[in-house]
């Protein structure tokens, strides 16, 4: 396995506003990252320093083993898709998808022609007078024709509706199943994209707080519901992410069940429930889920 | 291909803001121009006609050309800058492509403003002895004309770019202490020449050097706007809004 991204200990600070903290990490070839938090929690600042586009105040970040700042060898094989992307004043689609491949070596027009297909693009149109999800459609089009070895994502879906969504997850999933590469995926839409990412990054107020395998993370916690009686005597000392109680039942998340605990949670006439990505990150950023909600 | 070749292809990737649109106000201009020279001719009494041909001779039609190279300039790197960056295009590679671009602009306007002025000497002043791109500030002969075009376009061009790139970098408050600096440069400048007494020979180089030599001495301004313009772009960051 080799590392495609490897930071450590980076810091930016802009004045007194720590948006990164001390990060280390490293982002392994081939594989699709999430990488989760809230609002102002530093995901697009965490981007712009892995892509070169801004500088860090300490720390270290090597892309393909070299610092990523003014080095075109690097950069050439990356792509940055942000939601907040501008556009030159007096472009129209068509010249976007004109002038990217001269910067995309493996820019696939086939692809990109299938894509606009799909996502009902006016080629066009100028892009001031395009609807919020139709200019992201063409982020997302880029992003998946260019096939950068790294491909960032940040919300790259903004005013796109359900079914532009799922679009983009089913082209991105297919087309990494035929050209694998490394992506990274920004998002808030947590449970919307589960299932594509293979790996979680959770940043909250700057600080790395999650990186873990998907798998891994999905069953690191398990909702018990039961009589609040039964339900305490199970979980005893037990680490506890989050308690219901509604009259005489209890609904408990726990950490790390073995097997043997598993049966013996369903003997005590407990029911065992998932919890979902969504759930997990909520409840271990301490943060309700309402709030969660209203950011996404 | 090049990535420098890359960005100077992106700058004229919709060619009509930067190649088409100048050319053809240009042209209505000149148009406008010679109708309006052709209304004063005709009314005119025939024995003031001389006096009119010489005032005919100090247009100013042409400066809306500079002008608006200047805002060509500003407005492509405030919103190419980000937009290339997104492409994966250094700084390094995004400046020299942006600078050939706008070299290669002004070559591309210089050259054919002289042909229009070469033109304009062969017809007479479009039949009416008006002249828009021979007057006298442009120098006599053509290959004058040509250096001074390119001269002119190429400072327009770089101090659009250094006010951009100090935009990009800083917004509103860098733009305001970058003209509130060159405000105290000038008045200081000016007040300097005063006080020392020396306005004469402040005007006397400029005599000396004539409209050609004052406009290679522009070259100077030239490239410390586009060396300042560099540094001030190595570190400017792609700001969301």
């Amino acid at each position: 396995m080799t590392a495609v991204i490897e930071v450590r200990g980076l810091t930016k600070r802009f004045g007194s506003v720590t948006a990164v903290d001390d990060a280390t990490f490293s982002v392994a070839e081939n594989k699709i990252y999430g990488l989760l938090g809230r609002n102002g929690a530093g995901k697009t600042t965490l981007m712009q320093l892995l892509t070169g586009q801004d500088f860090a105040t300490s720390g270290e970040i090597k892309v393909f083993g070299q610092s990523p700042v003014e080095n075109a060898g690097v950069l050439q094989r990356v792509s940055f898709i942000k939601e907040s992307q501008r556009y030159p004043e007096d472009f129209r689609a068509k010249h976007v998808f004109k002038s990217a491949p001269w910067f995309f070596s493996n820019w696939d027009q086939e692809f990109a022609e299938q894509l606009i297909a799909d996502f009902r693009l006016p080629l066009d149109r100028r892009i001031k007078k395009m609807s919020r999800g139709q200019v992201s459609a063409i982020g997302v089009i880029v992003g998946l024709a260019s096939r950068a070895p790294l491909t960032f994502f940040d919300e790259p879906y903004l005013g796109l509706d359900a079914v532009a969504r799922q679009t983009f997850y089913d082209r991105l999933l297919a087309d990494y199943a035929e050209h694998p590469r490394t992506v990274v995926l920004s998002t808030h839409l947590i449970d919307e994209v589960s299932n594509l990412l293979e790996h979680v990054l959770v940043i909250d107020e700057g600080r790395i707080i999650i990186d873990e395998d998907a798998e891994t993370l999905r069953g690191s916690a398990t909702t018990l519901v039961g009589t609040k009686t039964a339900v305490d005597g199970f979980v005893g000392s037990r680490e506890v992410l989050h308690r219901d109680a509604i009259g005489g039942l209890a609904s408990v998340t726990v950490t790390g069940l073995t097997a043997q605990e598993r049966t013996d949670a369903t003997a005590a006439g407990l029911e065992l429930a998932p919890v979902s990505l969504q759930q997990l990150i909520i409840r271990r950023t301490n943060t309700s889920e309402k709030e969660f909600e209203v950011s996404a | 291909m090049s990535r420098i070749t890359s960005v100077v292809r992106l700058h004229l990737t919709n060619p009509w803001t930067a190649i088409i649109l100048p050319w053809m106000i240009m042209g209505f201009i000149l148009l406008a121009n010679i109708a309006i020279w052709a209304i004063i001719l005709g009314a005119a009494a025939p024995e003031d006609r001389a006096d009119i041909r010489e005032g005919l001779g100090y247009s100013g039609s042409t400066t809306y050309f500079f002008v608006y190279i200047m805002v060509l300039a500003v407005q492509a790197i405030s919103v190419t800058f980000p937009f290339a960056l997104g492409y994966g295009v250094t700084r390094r590679d995004y400046y020299l492509g942006t600078a050939l671009t706008f070299v290669g602009l002004s070559a591309m306007f210089s050259v054919g403003l002289t042909i229009l002025s070469v033109i304009e000497e062969a017809t007479g002043g479009w039949g009416l002895g008006g002249r828009m791109f021979t007057t006298f500030y442009y120098g006599d002969t053509w290959p004058q004309r040509l250096f001074i075009y390119f001269a002119a376009f190429l400072i327009f061009f770089f101090v659009g770019m250094s006010a951009a790139s100090i935009w990009v970098r800083w917004r509103a408050n860098g733009l305001i202490a970058y003209f509130v600096g060159l405000a105290v440069v000038l008045v200081g400048g000016a007040a300097l020449l005063t006080v020392t007494n020396t306005w004469p020979a402040f005007g006397s180089f400029f005599a000396t050097a004539g409209f050609l030599g004052s406009w290679a001495w522009s070259l100077v301004i030239t490239a410390i706007a586009a060396v300042g313009g560099y540094l001030v772009l190595r570190r400017a960051t792609p700001k969301t809004s």
